[in-house]
């Protein structure tokens, strides 16, 4: 999860449930499987138009098949509507961007140096402020037995916490996390409503820590030890006196580099290990914690999601994506084979633009290509055991909720979409 | 034909389910509850299909501001209420059909924009550049110029970067001011030219907005005459009085607005934005550089040198000092270019640009403290 996209899980908090069965997911794999093959050759075909038609379509089938309590959950968002909200936020960035490259030229070499700053400042604002307005959006788009979801409060000052919040995670070194995620998940629960029942968060932030310490200990402290011998075995007056020199071999020698490429590989490979590992396990850890701190009047909700699920999913992905990686190989090697005698038949510089172009098309093919594998397992798969794995006591309140709240305009969405601050 | 049967209703007011009997009148669906009093009539033609499981169809009022929604499970029902109403399509044709419409259309606008991007931009930009003042000119060239100096400085030596400061190369650099002054004198350019000799290896000169001319060493070290490096520095000269730099600015920010935020950034979306601005900009750079060519030589002629020289000195270096793909250099082939100049290439009266010490002074411009 990065910074921005925490709120990912919190969008169909339809997650409420059954008056005596547990949620269901009732989607078939093969539906969505169809919906993202399709939507990444219109991707590619459009440059990226059809994402707002994809996108509503794939919310439409998380949505749509989430059952709780006999009753499924709908999306009512339409693509016309994001295509607005991102037209209303181009309006918006564009003189922003160019108010920045004026600030920049107009102060001079100070202006230079202030403005990338700045520039990062208002911009991670604005997406905080983005991702609070496009969870607005989706709430509101999320209807459960004809009453929909609303979302209240300023934007802005969810903006403004979620910044200083997310200094003091990079300040302490990630310690400050769990108390980041459970002030501002009160913030975005205590905002949240089905109809007239109020939600709230009661997840203890002091809890996610003693629960994931371990985990933060075993990534953070040998990276972090890592780096610092990394950086200390360097002689750097030695690095400086001999740099540009003739002699690579002996300039390694000197500076102690060669030692500190040793640490470097060392910590790297530490850190990819740690994050396969580490990561699925503090995914279910946080899910389970965040789901069992949501609560709606006196709806409690508890998540019984195992950790080897969490495992599992992120299996299926490699196993696919290993199999489309060697689809991949066979395709290109043909594909290659049969360029060869295209090439040199036209002038170098127009040879140069046919093979970029094909080596492009296959790029952005590819990379579709691993982003609807993803899609369609580690999203749809955690989405379907998330729900699954919830629990409600006291859902007989849900048989009484009276309908309230207005739906809310796309422009958040819009916003989150330029600044590529999405959640789902 | 089917014509009651059992659904499931929510009114949109509160949560309550309401068990309903769901009757197909002649002209709207009738939603009857326990006591057979009426909750709901619905116009056939303004019944809406909503996403819902496959074995539910779930109906609302297109364009109601109440959520009231009704779910039948009956099959037999579903296909009843599909027969009655227009706009309920169980089989999903009508989706179809105007999803078809979303992705021609679609097309249509990618077709569109990157015909704005190969013929639209390039214009704009040639027909903005004349009206950006020289002093907005001056400070973009000021900001580029850092940019440009610290990634072609790829060994962060600073002020010594540059040739021609240290005392061992003052005669040099005595030189090469004669014979930029020689140039500048005959452009009478609306700004004053910056030009520097640089250390790097590359046979190649580059020419910043508001007038900076980077020469690098290799250009002067491959170079056999002062017309040679003088025809290269009149061909940069050429560049600046064209205002090119500023222009390939304003076409990398139409083109970051076209392809990088409008096109928005789906998966590969950045290395998409980056190759298309390569390619587009090389077929640009076509042009551009003939154009300069053109105004090298003729400001050759001017100066008393040989207009031809550039010609001379790009054959040698061309296929020496190329790395890397052709099309990343804005540059048309070599041997095409070399024959325009030939045939732009006026005679007129000679005279030499440098003696022959200044010339060997100029060559060991970059020797060094």
């Amino acid at each position: 999860m990065s910074s921005l996209d925490a709120t990912v899980f919190a969008a169909p908090v339809g997650i409420v449930a059954p008056a005596g069965g547990p949620v269901r997911f009732r989607g078939r794999p093969g539906v969505l499987w169809r919906l993202l093959a399709r939507g990444a050759v219109l991707l590619m075909l459009t440059l990226g138009i059809y994402r707002f038609w994809l996108t509503t379509d794939v919310r439409r089938y998380l949505w749509s098949n989430t059952e709780l309590a006999g009753d499924s959950f709908e999306y009512s968002g339409t693509a016309r509507e994001l295509l607005l909200g991102f037209l209303i936020a181009i309006a918006v960035l564009v003189p922003l961007y160019i108010a920045f490259f004026l600030l920049a030229l107009g102060l001079g070499s100070a202006g230079e140096m202030l403005s990338g700053p700045i520039a990062f400042l208002v911009l991670t604002l604005l997406g905080h402020y983005a991702v609070y307005r496009a969870r607005r959006y989706r709430l509101t788009r999320t209807i459960y037995r004809g009453v929909r979801f609303h979302q209240t409060g300023s934007a802005w000052r969810y903006a403004v916490c979620a910044l200083i919040w997310w200094t003091l995670i990079v300040l302490t070194l990630g310690l400050a996390y769990p108390f980041a995620q459970a002030r501002l998940e009160r913030f975005k629960m205590r905002n949240t409503h089905f109809g007239n029942l109020p939600g709230r968060f009661e997840g203890s932030g002091l809890q996610l820590l003693l629960r994931g310490f371990v985990l933060w200990f075993l990534a953070i402290v040998p990276f972090t030890a890592g780096v610092v011998l990394t950086f200390r075995g360097i002689d750097w007056s030695a690095l400086r006196a001999a740099a540009g020199g003739d002699d690579p071999a002996s300039w390694l020698e000197v500076s102690g580099l060669a030692g500190a490429v040793v640490y470097a590989t060392l910590t790297g490979a530490w850190l990819l290990l740690s994050f396969a590992i580490l990561y699925p396990i503090f995914q279910a850890m946080l899910l389970r914690w965040w789901a069992g701190g949501l609560r709606f009047g006196e709806v409690a909700i508890t998540s019984h999601l195992r950790t080897a699920q969490v495992f599992g999913v992120y299996a299926r992905f490699l196993w696919y994506a290993f199999l489309f990686t060697l689809a991949t190989a066979v395709v290109l090697i043909a594909g290659w084979l049969g360029l060869q005698p295209l090439i040199g038949r036209l002038d170098s510089v127009r040879d140069e633009i046919v093979t970029t172009v094909v080596g492009l098309v296959a790029y952005v093919a590819i990379a579709l290509g691993y982003s609807a594998i993803y899609q369609a397992t580690v999203r749809l798969g955690l989405w379907r055991c998330v729900v699954e794995s919830l629990d409600l006591t006291n859902p007989a309140a849900l048989d009484r909720v009276s309908a309230a709240g207005e739906a809310a305009s796309p422009v958040g969405e819009g916003l989150a979409d330029a600044l590529s601050v999405g959640g789902i | 034909m089917t014509s009651v049967g059992r659904g499931s209703f929510f009114d949109g007011a509160t949560t309550a389910r309401h068990a309903v009997t769901v009757e197909l009148a002649p002209e709207h669906l009738r939603i009857l509850g326990r006591d057979g009093q009426a909750l709901a009539e619905w116009p056939y033609d303004q019944l809406e299909t909503i996403a819902s499981p496959d074995d539910v169809l779930r109906l609302g009022r297109a364009g109601s501001p109440v959520l009231a929604r009704l779910d039948i499970r009956d099959p037999q029902l579903a296909a009843a209420v599909d027969e009655r109403s227009l706009p309920v399509d169980l089989t999903g044709g009508v989706e179809r059909r105007m999803r078809a419409k979303v992705v021609v259309w679609s097309l249509v606008a990618t077709v569109s924009l990157v015909g704005v991007a190969i013929l639209g931009v390039p214009r704009l930009a040639t027909q903005i550049t004349p009206l950006v003042p020289y002093g907005l000119e001056r400070k973009l060239g000021a900001a580029i110029d850092a940019q440009a100096r610290a990634s072609l400085d790829t060994r962060r030596m600073g002020a010594a970067f540059e040739c021609g400061i240290a005392p061992k190369e003052q005669p040099g650099r005595a030189a090469f001011d004669k014979l930029m002054g020689q140039i500048e004198s005959a452009a009478a350019l609306p700004i004053p030219l910056d030009a520097r000799v640089v250390r790097s290896p590359d046979a190649n000169a580059i020419t910043l907005p508001g007038g900076h001319v980077y020469v690098f060493r290799g250009l002067i070290d491959n170079a056999e005459t002062p017309d040679e490096l003088a025809g290269v520095i009149a061909h940069e000269v050429g560049h600046a009085v064209h205002r090119d730099g500023t222009r390939t600015v304003l076409q990398a920010a139409g083109l970051s607005l076209l392809f990088g935020m409008f096109l928005g950034d789906f998966v590969g979306g950045g290395a998409v934005v980056f190759a298309a601005k390569t390619i587009l900009q090389t077929s640009y750079g076509r042009e551009v550089e003939t154009a300069a060519d053109a105004y090298g030589t003729a400001l050759m002629t001017r100066i008393g040198g040989d207009p031809r020289a550039l010609g001379t000195i790009l054959l040698r270096i061309a296929g020496t000092t190329h790395p890397g793909p052709k099309i990343l250099l804005d540059h048309p082939e070599t041997r095409d270019r070399v024959a325009a100049i030939e045939a732009m290439a006026k005679s007129g009266p000679r005279r030499p640009l440098l003696s022959a010490p200044e010339w060997a002074a100029l060559k060991t411009i970059c020797s060094g403290s």
